[in-house]
């Protein structure tokens, strides 16, 4: 038996407070003058034992009282026989992420996952267990060797993050189902990268004990360069443009002495430059190529570290960067607006023109001059304020998005006079005329996860857009819509509809610097460039990502029961991913690997897409020792009194704490005091 | 109007001449009587003549009536002397109410007693009264006397009686009757703290001489029904020992053996042909006025 939480047991001193009352008190009675002792001289010993015979249970329920209290805090267990080695099940889980392609890692790992695996006895259980991008459970809790075996054979090098946070929430999860008690044999490189920012996360849980296999070999953690970041455009008109038309890569190097290292741009294969670059110690360097000379179509380019110079890498699988690039002229957008109304054209046209990463043609008519045109040549339509469409033109357009197309409104002053907003399927609700009342609204709450406002870092001004002021806006019902941004007062300011394949953005406000002066901040240029580049398709179609992020393949459920075509991909490795059902029904697309995607959509669009390793995997840095103690040691409910039956598995033992038992005699001990208490009260209250 | 003030109401007086004034005026005005009623006015019997009785006593209109000679005889003209002995030891101190309020203490409703008898015997019955002071020992002796001014010396002895020592009932009654030649009322005021056995014994004597003898028992109401909230050190005025008593003992034992001290006392004084009274000092003074007047009658 012992406590969990001894130092409660201090409070034992408070048993002096019964002692103090019952026997200690008495002492200190303030003397009473009587005229004489004749009659109380023989009555008096014999009412002290009296009185000690009648108290002394009242005195034994406080003790007891104040005891069970103490006791109850300081959570007293009993150290009972663990259930035993056959009972314990064996977590095997096997670090694949990217890091483990380094050196012998992986192979190590797997090797000590197998040799743990063939030590277990016939009869306990084990799973497996894999830690990429994702944990991955690719076996139950089973006994059968062989299955077990192979299920670790199959696990391969990926080329994922992992994150030991991810790995102690999903265990933590687990124990909520699973209350059996576990040893999770760990097979990592540790790496330090994929610790959480807050401990607590990888944490395991109570019934979990955590054994650590490091697959490092050695103490100090080996020279590294890798490409950390590409900056190039993923569509390009003009190969010639200066503005677009180069691509930058950032050199980091992790624990790395200073060194010149060769850089060099591959086209589909091809070495365009190389570049020679002077790599600080531990540092990054910048290399630019320019221009970027690629034919029409899709370009499978890479920024490579040319291997032979400068130190060896440990990692060589790190040391190029892939990306796509799409070369095709200019897309054309219909830009519709009032009769009167030339300055939104302008404004866009400008922001459009100034935006670096897509190349656009914007074709400016006025709303009574578009019936003859069809909106399928466009890459995305904007009616500016426009509340009366032609009917024919509004009809091809309601078709256009319904195949995928995507429409950008605007609202201006005219949706005062016009409650119908064409193609949304909703009525203009009250303007909002803040200009009348003297005042602006302001952007109040801006959602930068959505593509066409997308910022990783807003900072204060709220991503730039702190200082726009809004004059006028229409207030819209927003339902059925996502809400993008609203104003200070809780107007939507930007929504997103879905309708049949496509998108309708809706902007309550106008791009003419009447309703706003949006079009005058540098901000303005930002969100005209995302929302083309959004609306147009094209960041979906080629580009790089990180490897386990998601493509979207369809706009929704509902639209691919009606469209009969499949989605088509080819991963890195030439396979197709994808089974015929789920080329049918998929909405999204997991990059597992690291490389080119190519992806055929329903809308008869292709993309190619490069995909990288998360570059926090370059970073071969292992935990401290310090830190590995403290990660295995947390797992066995030392640090968490709570746990009721915590695992000892160091001696083979667990912990049982009864201390609601103690509560439940603390409230017994409380209920028989307050009975005779009461009991003795009655008694002095009597009367003679 | 409250005919007997309340001893708490009587606390307040200073004067003790005033006191007994009050009281026994009060009482007086309860009798509906004459306040200057003798006993010697009064007729007693007729007996029949004999030879060698005095001719003056015969009731001659009797006898011219009937032709029967018959002697009138009225009750005796001979003044009756009160002694009053007042215990003057620390146990007569006690008293459970405060200065303000409360019951007095037992040494002042004695005191109270007293000076009310006094003034009636003197002014009242023009009864020769006297005083004894004791404790252990016989501290003050006033003579009984009718002078002119005896009044006034008895109030001073007892407001001179301070209340010290212990009680010794048996010292002091030796001296008792000494000082006590002629035949009288005696009137023990005390709180009666020994055996029931030793205060008769002591006290009995004075019987045997002839004497008239009342035991005025004076206790507060907390010493016969003690209300204590919670075990206390009870400390003895007289030979300040020190005694822890819980509450319990005192509501039971405690009643118990003090009941039993009164009955056992009142019995032995029955049985030696003494009187016996229990004062409370919150009980007026009437039954202690009357108690003297049945006794005064009987004793004439």
């Amino acid at each position: 038996m012992g406590f969990l939480a001894p130092w409660f047991l201090g409070g034992l001193a408070a048993l002096g407070v019964p002692v103090f009352v019952h026997l200690l008190r008495r002492h200190v009675t303030t003397p009473q003058p009587v005229s004489s002792l004749m009659f109380f001289e023989r009555g008096t010993q014999s009412s002290t034992r009296h009185r000690r015979l009648r108290y002394l249970l009242l005195f034994a329920l406080r003790f007891a009282l104040v005891l069970f209290i103490v006791l109850a805090f300081a959570n007293p267990f009993l150290r009972r026989a663990a259930a035993g080695a056959n009972d314990r099940l064996l977590l095997i889980v096997l670090d694949n992420s990217f890091s483990m392609r380094q050196g012998t890692r992986f192979a190590d790992a797997k090797q000590q996952a197998l040799s743990t695996l063939a030590a277990k006895s016939h009869s306990q259980k084990a799973q497996i267990v894999a830690l990429g991008g994702q944990l991955e459970v690719l076996t139950q809790p089973i006994t059968d060797e062989t299955q077990l075996h192979a299920a670790l054979e199959s696990i391969q090098p990926g080329d994922g993050h992992a994150s030991f946070g991810e790995l102690g929430r999903d265990l933590r999860a687990l124990s909520e189902t699973a209350r059996s008690p576990a040893d999770l044999h760990l097979f990592s490189d540790m790496q330090r990268s994929a610790m959480p920012a807050n401990f607590a996360d990888m944490v395991m849980p109570p019934n979990v004990k955590l054994i650590l296999h490091s697959a490092a070999q050695g103490t100090t953690t080996p020279p590294n360069w890798t490409v950390e970041s590409v900056n190039a455009p993923a569509e390009l008109a003009d190969p010639k443009d200066p503005k677009r038309s180069r691509v930058q890569a950032v050199i980091a190097g992790y624990n790395t002495p200073a060194a010149t290292k060769s850089i060099s741009l591959v086209v589909n294969g091809k070495t365009l430059a190389t570049r020679k670059v002077d790599v600080p110690a531990n540092g990054r360097a910048t290399v630019e190529f320019a221009p970027l000379d690629v034919g029409y179509g899709f370009s499978r380019c890479q920024v490579r570290i040319e291997s032979g110079n400068g130190g060896a890498d440990a990692f060589p699988a790190d040391d190029a960067s892939v990306f796509a690039v799409r070369r095709s002229d200019p897309e054309r957008v219909l830009f519709v607006h009032a009769a009167g109304d030339n300055r939104s054209a302008l404004y866009f046209g400008a922001a459009l023109d100034s935006a670096a990463h897509a190349s656009f043609v914007l074709q400016s008519v006025a709303a009574e001059q578009a019936t003859d045109l069809d909106p399928s040549k466009f890459a995305f339509v904007v009616i500016s304020d426009a509340m009366s469409l032609p009917s024919i033109f509004e009809h091809a357009l309601a078709a256009y998005v319904a195949k995928g197309g995507n429409v950008l409104i605007t609202l201006g002053t005219a949706a005062a006079h016009h409650q119908r907003i064409p193609l949304w399927g909703g009525d203009a609700g009250e303007p909002r005329d803040y200009a009348r009342n003297g005042a602006a609204s302001s952007v109040g709450v801006l959602d930068f996860s959505y593509p066409a406002l997308a910022q990783s870092q807003p900072g204060t001004d709220n991503g730039g857009w702190a200082d726009v002021k809004v004059f006028y806006a229409v207030s819209v019902d927003p339902a059925h819509a996502r809400t993008a941004a609203r104003l200070a007062d809780g107007t939507p300011l930007l929504l997103e509809k879905q309708v049949g394949e496509g998108r309708i953005l809706l902007l309550t406000s106008g791009f003419d610097n009447l309703t706003n002066d949006l079009p005058l901040h540098p901000v303005f240029v930002a969100f005209v460039d995302r929302t083309a580049r959004y609306l147009s398709g094209t960041e979906a179609l080629s580009g790089e990502r990180l490897v386990d992020s998601f493509v979207q393949l369809r706009a929704s459920t509902h639209a691919s029961t009606q469209s009969a075509g499949s989605v088509e991909v080819i991963d890195p490795d030439g396979h197709r991913p994808l089974s015929l059902s789920e080329a049918r029904t998929a909405q999204s697309l997991r990059l597992e690997r690291a490389g080119f995607y190519q992806i055929h959509f329903v809308n008869g669009r292709d993309a190619v897409i490069g995909v990288n390793p998360d570059r926090r995997e370059s970073n071969l840095e292992a935990m401290t020792p310090d830190l590995l103690a403290l990660w295995s040691g947390s797992s066995p409910g030392g640090g968490v009194p709570q746990s009721a039956s915590a695992a000892d598995g160091e001696t083979g033992y667990r912990l049982q704490s009864f201390w609601w038992w103690v509560m439940l005699l603390v409230l017994l001990a409380a209920a028989g005091e307050s009975a005779l208490a009461s009991g003795y009260l009655g008694t002095l209250r009597e009367d003679p | 109007m409250q005919r007997f003030l309340d001893p708490g109401v009587l606390a307040s007086i200073s004067s003790l001449d005033l006191l007994a004034k009050t009281v026994v005026d009060g009482f007086v005005a309860g009798l509906h009587r004459s306040p200057d009623f003798g006993f010697s006015q009064e007729f007693a019997e007729y007996r029949a003549y004999t030879p060698g009785d005095d001719l003056r006593h015969v009731d001659w209109n009797l006898f011219a009536r009937t032709e029967r000679t018959y002697l009138k005889r009225y009750r005796g003209e001979t003044n009756s002397q009160l002694t009053i002995l007042l215990d003057a030891s620390n146990s007569m101190q006690y008293t459970s109410g405060s200065p303000s309020s409360g019951p007095p203490a037992k040494m002042d409703y004695a005191r109270y007693i007293a000076a009310s008898l006094f003034y009636l015997a003197i002014r009242g019955q023009r009864d020769a009264a006297g005083l004894i002071v004791f404790d252990d020992e016989v501290r003050e002796y006033i003579r009984p006397s009718t002078r002119p001014g005896q009044l006034a010396r008895l109030f001073a002895g007892l407001e001179h009686a301070e209340a010290r020592a212990r009680t010794d009932f048996a010292k002091p009654v030796l001296h008792f009757q000494n000082f006590l030649h002629r035949r009288g009322i005696a009137i023990l005021i005390s709180d009666f703290y020994e055996s029931p056995e030793t205060i008769v014994n002591a006290v009995a004597p004075l019987r045997f001489h002839g004497h008239e003898v009342v035991l005025f028992h004076v206790l507060d109401p907390e010493e016969i029904r003690p209300t204590m909230k919670g075990s206390a050190v009870l400390v003895d005025l007289e030979t300040d020992q020190r005694i822890e008593v819980v509450p319990e003992y005192t509501k039971t034992t405690y009643r118990a053996k003090i009941d039993a001290h009164i009955d056992d006392l009142r019995d032995r004084a029955h049985a030696a042909g003494i009187d016996y009274q229990l004062l409370v000092t919150n009980q007026p003074l009437d039954s202690v006025l009357r108690e003297y007047l049945t006794l005064r009658q009987a004793g004439n």
